[in-house]
């Protein structure tokens, strides 16, 4: 298994981006990667349902305690957090919402940071709220390789800009480049 | 430079966390080491924003010298949230396949472990109510957490009923109004005094104390996931032994046995439901 592991967090306008990046890794892409994106009650089945369809990837939808697993794609329940708990396994919580969000993405990528430290990857799509900038920043402090999506290249840009104001995101790239990114470190190991 | 600092933030706070929750057990007798860390560091850390203090052990100083702060710190780091007939599927599938053999005991105890703020307690006894189970069925509703223990006692919805509450107890399988099992007066539903006639609330905390009853029933949904793998085996050793042969264990929708030994101690009887049953002594 790669010592890395990727987490991705998106809000509003991320779903074309993270199939744009998902369809096109290999079946051989060996990194855990964990994803939070936000959703309403009504479209969480199709979510999962959509990503499954359109990459080579396993995809999960994560239980409690549930284990982190490499060439597979790790989806947060909707009305839960998503915690890293070790390296091998997550943890769920119905905690207070963080930015009205839950899944928050600051919780997944602050606990990522702490656990995965700097074998973090983490990516911060196109969103209408500020969640992920704060567990974005945790990830670079902690040495891990944090990207945002492009302000330009997304439908709504307050996310990726709010992590970039905040100086969390050591790249800032187009989801063809961060398909590209992914796919080196996997051919590096 | 930078990579090193928050190395050792990270460290220091996990020694605060540590101390704190040891402070915490010799303090108050509650033992949190169980629960899953990642959780219990964030609600410590909401905990010192919400007090205004600064360090995670200035915590420690505020529980060893001010008498009021213990139950609070307890009840904020623990968590409580619930809803009526929350996981509907579930309740469906008790109410076709695991009541109806319940009935066939003389009469019946429902342990609801964890209750909260008693939604869960109330959701059983409507359920028990429509199928004509209730009038011999005492539902003993246990929490860690004394003051979510006072509100469910009341019968008062922390909530008022809304559409979410109504959809849910429909997709459960019921086919009265809601409504009618609470009185409404400035806003507030109280469930009505027949039903909360069949619930005790008591304290327990499942990390420390015994068995609490035993019982044909046991729910204990959304509660485990705060538990570290080890705790949870805990737990489920207690609802195993509190059950009577045959008996059935209802855990929360996103939880699962899978990472325990339980999923060979106790039969599945539905997954998606989250309904499993105590194996009867010949089949061990």
């Amino acid at each position: 298994m790669s010592n890395f592991s990727v987490f991705i967090g998106g809000s509003a306008g991320s779903i074309a981006p993270l199939i744009t990046i998902l369809s096109r890794l290999p079946a051989n892409f060996s990194p855990s990667i964990t994803l939070v994106i936000h959703s309403n009650e009504d479209s969480k089945n199709a979510m999962t349902e959509v990503i499954a369809n359109n990459c080579p990837l396993t995809v999960i939808e994560v239980r409690d305690k549930g284990q982190l697993k490499s060439n597979s794609i790790h989806i947060a329940p909707s009305g839960y957090h998503l915690y890293v708990e070790t390296k091998q396994h997550f943890s769920l919580s119905t905690d207070r919402k963080i930015h009205f969000s839950r899944p928050s993405i600051d919780v997944l990528f602050t606990s990522a940071a702490e656990v995965f430290k700097e074998h973090c990857i983490a990516i911060l799509l196109s969103g209408a709220n500020e969640d992920g900038a704060a567990g974005l920043l945790d990830i670079k402090k902690h040495g891990g390789l944090t990207i945002a999506q492009s302000p330009a290249s997304a439908q709504v840009d307050i996310m990726p800009q709010t992590a970039i104001d905040k100086g969390a995101a050591a790249k800032v790239l187009s989801p063809n480049e961060i398909t590209r990114l992914l796919i080196q470190f996997n051919d590096l190991g | 430079m930078d990579k090193q600092d928050t190395e050792l933030t990270l460290k220091t706070e996990n020694l605060e966390i540590e101390l704190l929750i040891t402070a915490i057990r010799e303090k108050t007798g509650y033992d949190l080491s169980g629960y899953a860390k990642a959780s219990i560091k964030r609600r410590i850390k909401q905990l010192v924003v919400d007090e205004n203090v600064i360090h995670i052990s200035d915590l420690i100083a505020k529980l060893l010298h001010s008498p009021q702060s213990e139950s609070h710190f307890i009840n904020s780091l623990t968590v409580n949230v619930s809803e009526l007939f929350r996981h509907p599927l579930s309740f469906l599938q008790l109410r076709e396949s695991v009541l109806p053999y319940l009935a066939s005991f003389p009469r019946r105890d429902v342990w609801v472990a964890g209750c909260s703020t008693g939604e869960e307690a109330y959701s059983m006894a409507i359920l028990l109510e429509e199928v004509g189970l209730l009038k011999n069925t005492q539902i003993h509703a246990t929490d860690i957490n004394t003051d979510v223990l006072k509100q469910a006692k009341t019968g008062v919805l922390s909530k008022a009923l809304n559409k979410g509450d109504a959809a849910r107890y429909q997709a459960s399988g019921g086919t009265a109004s809601l409504s009618n099992y609470f009185s409404t007066a400035y806003n507030k539903n109280k469930l009505s005094q027949f039903l909360l006639d069949h619930i005790s609330f008591s304290h327990h905390n499942i990390l420390q104390d015994q068995v609490f009853c035993s019982a044909q029933l046991v729910l204990c949904r959304n509660v485990m996931i705060y538990f570290d793998i080890e705790t949870q085996c805990h737990a489920l050793t207690l609802f195993n032994n509190s059950l009577v042969q045959n008996g059935y264990l209802v855990i929360g929708e996103k939880e699962s046995l899978i990472n325990t030994p339980f999923s060979g101690f106790l039969k599945t009887i539905d997954e998606p439901a989250k309904i499993y049953q105590r194996k009867s002594l010949d089949n061990v």
